[in-house]
C-alpha cells in the first residue's frame, strides 16, 4: 500500500528533529493544495482499472458544507474521492456502459437513491474519545469493528480529533469489494497540535522562555541557511534547549492548544500568540465572550462547549463566568468557533444529550445564544478541519475531497433528525436500518428500505420489470398464508 | 361622592380618564401629565400577544393561532385569538410578534431549590423530614431554572433512604419562600429500590418491600383514627410526626412521588402503594425497563414523570440488572406511550441533569421515538406534571383563573435551538434577556 502523499507530509513534518536533514531545509508548511491537485491530476489520468470503485448519492438535497445547497442533486465519487457533484452527472454503469456486465466494464459502482434526504459533509468531531481504538498509534490500535465506532457514524460523525491525532472511522465492511483493511487510512494526521499552558505563574515563565529559544533558534537557523551556502563548513546551530514542538508551532507546522476559561488567561493567550506570531486554539474559553475582541484580533480558534458553566468570580468588578452567548459573541469578533459536547465518548448509561453521540444537540445551543446557523454547521465540519490540518480532505463536500457524508431524513442540527446512512471514502459503512440501535424508531417508509443499488452484471433498467415479478410472487405468498 | 371622598391614585386616575373625555382641552391645561394619567401599573392589566399560544389544557384544542392574554393580578383573566379578544381600556400591550407563549415549565423532580441536606439517612424511613427547611429562594440554579422557563418545582429529597421525607411545590422566580411555596407538603419521597441499598449495611428489595408495606399500613391505621376522632367517633390521637404526612396522602391532598425504576420495582410501587394501599402515587423515573408496567400503571391510573435517563441500552451490567434484550437502544417515554400511557412527563433530577434543561428531556423522549403529534412534548412538561401532582387548578396551561406563568418562546420549547425571550410568573416579569443578561 502506497503512502499517500499528506501522510508523507505529515510523517516528514513529525521527523523535522529526528532524522530528516532534507525535510529540515525549509520550513515552509506543507501546502496541501498543491499537493492534492498533483494527485487529482495524476488519478484523473488513470485508465479505470478492476479495483475502480463509483459510487454515487442521487435525488438528495446537497449541503455541500461551502453555502451551497443543492435540490435533488448527484453526486459521485471514484475510489474514495469526490468526482463531482450537481447535475446531469454520468454515473458510469449506469448511464453508460449500462448493459456491459461489470466484469468486462472494468470497474463497480453503487449508486444510493437518497431521494428526499439530505446529505452533508460528514461531521469532524474536534475531540472524541473511545470511537476507534485507544490511542497511541491507530494504526496498531484500532478496532474496526468496535461498537463505539458504529454509534459514531450513526451520530453523524466521519472524522474526529483523538489524541493529538485527526482519524477517520473506517469501519470494516465485508462487502467483498474490499478484502484488506487500510489501516493507513484511518489517521488523517498524527500530530496537530500540541499542548501549551498559561495556568500558572510558572507555566507562563516556562511558555514565554520556550517560545523566546525557539524563535531565536528559528533565526539563527534561518541565518545559517542561508549563510552556508557560502561557506560550507559553517556549522548548524545548536537545538540544545530548544523545544521541537514550540518550533514546529512557530513554523505554521501543528497549532498550540491551551487550556483556558479566565479572563485573564485568555487575555495573556492572546498577547503572547500576537507577540510571536501563531494562532492560538483555546480549549474551553467559558469567559472568552468577555474579551471576545481581542481573541479576535490574535486570530484565534476556540473549542466551546455550549452548555459547560463556569460562575464569575465575584471579586473581580469586571463582566465574567460563562455564558451562553459565549459561541455567538466570539463567532461575532472573528473567532472561529469548534464545539465538542460534555462527554467526548459514547455514554450508553441512559442519559442522554451530552454525550458524542448528540453532538448537533450541544451545536443547538450554540445557535440558542445566537449563533448563526451556516457558523453552527461549520463548528462541527469545517472549522474543526481546519484546525486539525485536514480540511483539503474532509469537512466539505467538494471535487477531489474524501468522500465522508451523511444522509439524513431531516436538518442536521434538528433533535428528531437521524443518520441514515454514513459513507466514508465513497463506502457505505453505516446504515441505520441495518443495525440494531435504532432501526426501530421511524423506520424508513418501506420503497427506501434498500435503495443501494450494486451496479453488476444483468442489472439496468429491466430490474423494474423484475421488481414487478417480485411482487406478484409476494402478493401470491400472502394469499397463501391468508388460506393457512 | 366617591370621587371626593376616595383619594387613591386608581380613582384618580379614573377620573381623570373621564375627565379627559368630556373635556380634553381643559383637562391637559390642568394637568400637564395627563397623558401619563393611566392607572399605575401594579393595576392595571397586560395583554400579551403572540403568534401562537401552546395553551395545552387537559383536554380540548392545544393552541390558538394569534392568541391575546389578558393577566390582571397575576392570573388569566382571558385568553382567545385576537379576533375576539377585546383589550380593555389602559392595559399594557406586551405585542412578541413572531413568538410563541406556553404555560411556565414543571419538574416534579428536582433538588435545587436549596441546600443539599436532603438525604439525611440517620434512619431508612423518614416519612417526617421536610425539604422545605433547606430552601434558598434566589439561588443560581433557580435563577437559570426561570431562564429555562422551569416555573415551578417539586424539591424533594434524595433517595438515599426508603422514605425521604416531604418535598414542597414552589414557583422558582420569587424572593420569599412564602411567595414561592405552591403547596406543603408538595409529596412524600420513597425510594423503592436503585439506592436505597447503601444504608447501613445494605438492604435489599424485599426488606424494602415489607418497610414499605409496614410504615404505610401503619401510617394508613393512624389516619383513619385522625378521620375517626374528627366525625366524633373516637378519641384524639397522639400527633406523630411521622405519620402526619400519611394523613395527607390518606385525605388525597397530597401525593406520593416515587424513585421507581426497572420492571420489578415500578411493578412493587403499582402493587403495593397504588393497589394495596390506595394512595395516591406517581412514577418518578421509571427508567430502564420500567415501560413495562405501563398497562398496569394505565389502568391503575397512576402518572408516569420519567428522567433523567431518556434511554434503555441494555449493555453490559445493565443487561444483568434489568433483564433487558441487548438489541435495541429504546427510548424510555416512547415504551411507555407504545403500551397506550397518556400521562407521560418528564424530569431532570436537577442537578443530574441541569434544572434549565428540563426541555431538553422531552427532545431526548422524541429523538428516541417519542410521539409528538399532539403536542404531548409541551404537555409532558406542564399540563400532565400540574394534573399528576394536584396543582392543575393554578399552573400547567394557559386557562382563564390559572396562576399567569407564561413563556415568550421563538418555537418548538423542545428543541435547544429555541430560547426563552421573557418570562412571568404570577404576571411578574421575573426574566428578560434583552434587558438583564440572557442566562440561558
Amino acid at each position: 500500500m502506497r503512502f499517500p502523499l499528506h501522510v508523507k507530509a505529515a510523517l516528514a513534518a513529525g521527523l523535522l528533529f529526528a532524522a530528516a536533514p532534507l525535510v529540515r531545509a525549509s520550513f515552509t508548511p506543507p501546502t496541501f493544495d498543491d499537493e492534492e491537485e498533483s494527485e487529482e491530476g495524476e488519478e484523473s489520468a488513470e485508465e479505470d482499472g478492476p479495483d475502480t470503485r463509483y459510487f454515487a448519492v442521487v435525488g438528495a438535497d446537497i449541503h455541500t458544507g461551502t453555502g451551497e445547497v443543492l435540490r435533488g442533486a448527484t453526486l459521485l465519487s471514484k475510489n474514495g474521492k469526490i468526482q463531482a457533484i450537481g447535475y446531469d452527472i454520468e454515473i458510469p454503469g449506469r448511464d453508460f456502459q449500462a448493459d456491459v456486465p461489470s466484469a468486462e466494464r472494468g470497474y463497480t459502482t453503487e449508486v444510493l437513491d437518497a431521494t428526499g434526504f439530505r446529505v452533508y459533509p460528514g461531521m469532524v468531531a474536534i475531540e472524541s474519545s473511545g470511537l476507534l481504538g485507544t490511542g497511541g498509534d491507530f494504526r496498531d490500535s484500532i478496532d474496526p469493528f468496535d461498537q463505539n465506532m458504529v454509534l459514531g457514524l450513526g451520530a453523524g460523525i466521519t472524522s474526529t480529533g483523538q489524541g493529538s491525532s485527526a482519524v477517520k472511522l473506517k469501519r470494516y465492511v465485508s462487502d467483498g469489494t474490499d478484502v484488506d483493511y487500510d489501516f493507513d487510512g484511518v489517521v488523517l494526521r498524527d500530530k496537530w497540535y500540541t499542548t501549551m499552558s498559561y495556568n500558572s505563574a510558572n507555566s507562563r515563565r516556562s511558555l514565554r522562555e520556550d517560545l523566546e529559544r525557539a524563535s531565536q533558534y528559528i533565526r539563527e537557523y534561518r541565518k545559517w541557511q542561508e549563510d552556508v551556502k557560502s561557506d560550507k563548513e559553517l556549522k548548524e546551530p545548536s537545538k540544545k534547549g530548544v523545544n521541537g514542538s514550540v518550533v514546529e508551532v512557530l513554523t505554521g507546522q501543528i497549532m498550540a492548544k491551551f487550556r483556558a476559561d479566565s479572563r485573564e488567561e485568555l487575555l495573556g493567550i492572546a498577547r503572547i500568540a500576537q507577540e510571536y506570531g501563531f494562532r492560538p486554539v483555546i480549549d474551553g474559553a467559558r469567559e472568552g465572550w468577555t474579551v471576545a475582541d481581542e481573541l479576535g484580533r490574535a486570530g484565534a480558534y476556540a473549542i466551546v462547549t455550549p452548555r459547560e458553566r463556569r460562575d464569575k468570580n465575584e471579586l473581580l468588578v469586571r463582566d465574567g463566568g460563562s455564558s451562553i452567548e459565549n459561541a455567538a459573541i466570539l463567532h461575532a469578533a472573528g473567532v472561529q468557533i469548534a464545539i465538542k459536547p460534555g462527554s467526548r465518548g459514547v455514554s450508553l448509561g441512559g442519559i442522554t444529550g451530552r454525550d458524542i453521540m448528540h453532538l448537533p444537540v450541544e451545536v443547538g445551543f450554540a445557535i440558542r445564544g445566537g449563533l448563526p446557523e451556516e457558523a453552527a454547521v461549520a463548528s462541527v465540519t469545517t472549522v474543526p478541519a481546519r484546525m486539525m490540518g485536514v480540511a483539503h480532505r474532509v469537512g466539505t463536500l467538494a471535487k477531489g475531497r474524501d468522500c465522508d457524508l451523511i444522509v439524513t431524513d431531516g436538518d442536521l442540527l434538528h433533535y428528531q433528525t437521524f443518520v441514515q446512512w454514513a459513507v466514508v471514502d465513497g463506502k457505505v459503512v453505516y446504515d441505520k436500518e441495518a443495525e440494531l440501535f435504532f432501526a426501530h424508531i421511524r423506520p424508513r417508509a418501506e420503497t427506501e428500505v434498500a435503495p443501494l443499488q450494486r451496479l453488476d452484471a444483468g442489472e439496468n433498467e429491466e430490474e423494474e420489470e423484475g421488481d414487478e415479478d417480485d411482487d406478484d410472487e409476494k402478493d401470491k405468498k400472502k394469499d397463501d398464508e391468508d388460506d393457512d | 361622592m366617591r370621587l371626593l371622598t376616595d383619594t387613591t391614585s386608581k380613582l384618580l386616575a379614573g377620573a381623570c380618564a373621564i375627565a379627559l373625555g368630556v373635556a380634553p382641552s381643559f383637562a391637559s391645561e390642568a394637568e400637564p401629565s395627563a397623558a401619563t394619567a393611566e392607572p399605575p401599573a401594579a393595576d392595571r392589566g397586560m395583554a400579551i400577544k403572540a403568534r401562537k399560544a401552546l395553551t395545552v389544557p387537559l383536554e380540548g384544542e392545544q393552541y390558538i393561532d394569534n392568541a391575546v392574554v389578558l393577566v390582571k393580578d397575576g392570573k388569566i383573566e382571558a385568553i382567545g385569538p385576537a379576533a375576539d379578544t377585546a383589550i380593555p381600556l389602559g392595559y399594557e400591550v406586551v405585542d412578541l410578534g413572531d413568538q410563541w407563549i406556553m404555560p411556565g415549565m414543571i419538574d416534579l423532580h428536582s433538588h435545587i431549590a436549596g441546600t443539599f441536606d436532603i438525604n439525611d439517612t440517620v434512619y431508612l424511613t423518614n416519612p417526617g423530614l421536610r425539604a422545605h427547611a433547606s430552601v434558598i429562594p434566589e439561588n443560581s440554579s433557580l435563577r437559570r431554572a426561570v431562564a429555562g422557563g422551569v416555573t415551578s418545582i417539586l424539591f424533594i429529597p434524595g433517595s438515599g433512604s426508603n422514605m425521604g421525607g416531604w418535598g414542597v411545590l414552589l414557583k422558582t422566580g420569587h424572593d420569599h419562600y412564602e411567595e414561592m411555596l405552591i403547596r406543603n407538603p408538595g409529596s412524600l419521597k420513597l425510594a423503592q429500590a436503585g439506592n436505597p441499598e447503601g444504608f447501613l449495611f445494605g438492604v435489599g428489595r424485599s426488606f424494602m418491600n415489607w418497610n414499605t408495606r409496614n410504615t404505610f399500613q401503619r401510617g394508613v391505621a393512624y389516619a383513619k383514627r385522625w378521620e375517626a376522632y374528627e366525625k366524633g367517633e373516637g378519641e384524639k390521637p397522639q400527633r406523630d410526626l411521622q405519620f402526619d404526612i400519611v394523613n395527607s396522602l390518606y385525605k388525597g391532598e397530597t401525593q406520593i412521588s416515587t424513585h421507581t425504576q426497572i420492571y420489578q420495582v415500578v411493578n412493587a410501587t403499582l402493587s403495593i402503594v397504588a393497589e394495596e394501599m390506595k394512595l395516591p402515587v406517581y412514577i418518578d423515573h421509571g427508567t430502564f425497563d420500567g415501560w413495562r408496567a405501563a398497562p398496569r400503571a394505565k389502568e391503575l391510573g397512576v402518572a408516569a414523570i420519567l428522567g433523567p435517563r431518556s434511554i434503555d441500552v441494555p449493555t453490559g451490567p445493565f443487561i444483568r440488572w434489568s433483564g433487558s434484550n441487548p438489541e435495541k437502544i429504546g427510548g424510555v417515554a416512547a415504551g411507555y406511550q407504545e403500551q397506550g400511557m397518556e400521562m407521560i412527563g418528564f424530569n431532570t433530577d436537577a442537578p443530574v441533569i441541569p434544572q434549565e434543561e428540563l426541555s431538553l428531556q422531552a427532545a431526548m423522549g422524541v429523538r428516541y421515538g417519542f410521539k409528538w403529534d399532539k403536542l404531548q412534548t409541551v404537555r409532558g412538561l406542564t399540563i400532565i406534571p400540574a394534573v399528576t401532582a394536584g396543582i392543575a387548578d393554578r399552573v400547567g396551561s394557559l386557562e382563564v383563573g390559572k396562576d399567569a406563568d407564561i413563556l415568550f418562546i421563538t418555537g418548538d420549547p423542545a428543541d435547544p435551538r429555541t430560547s426563552i425571550e421573557g418570562v412571568l410568573i404570577d404576571g411578574e416579569k421575573v426574566y428578560d434577556p434583552i434587558e438583564n443578561r440572557r442566562r440561558w
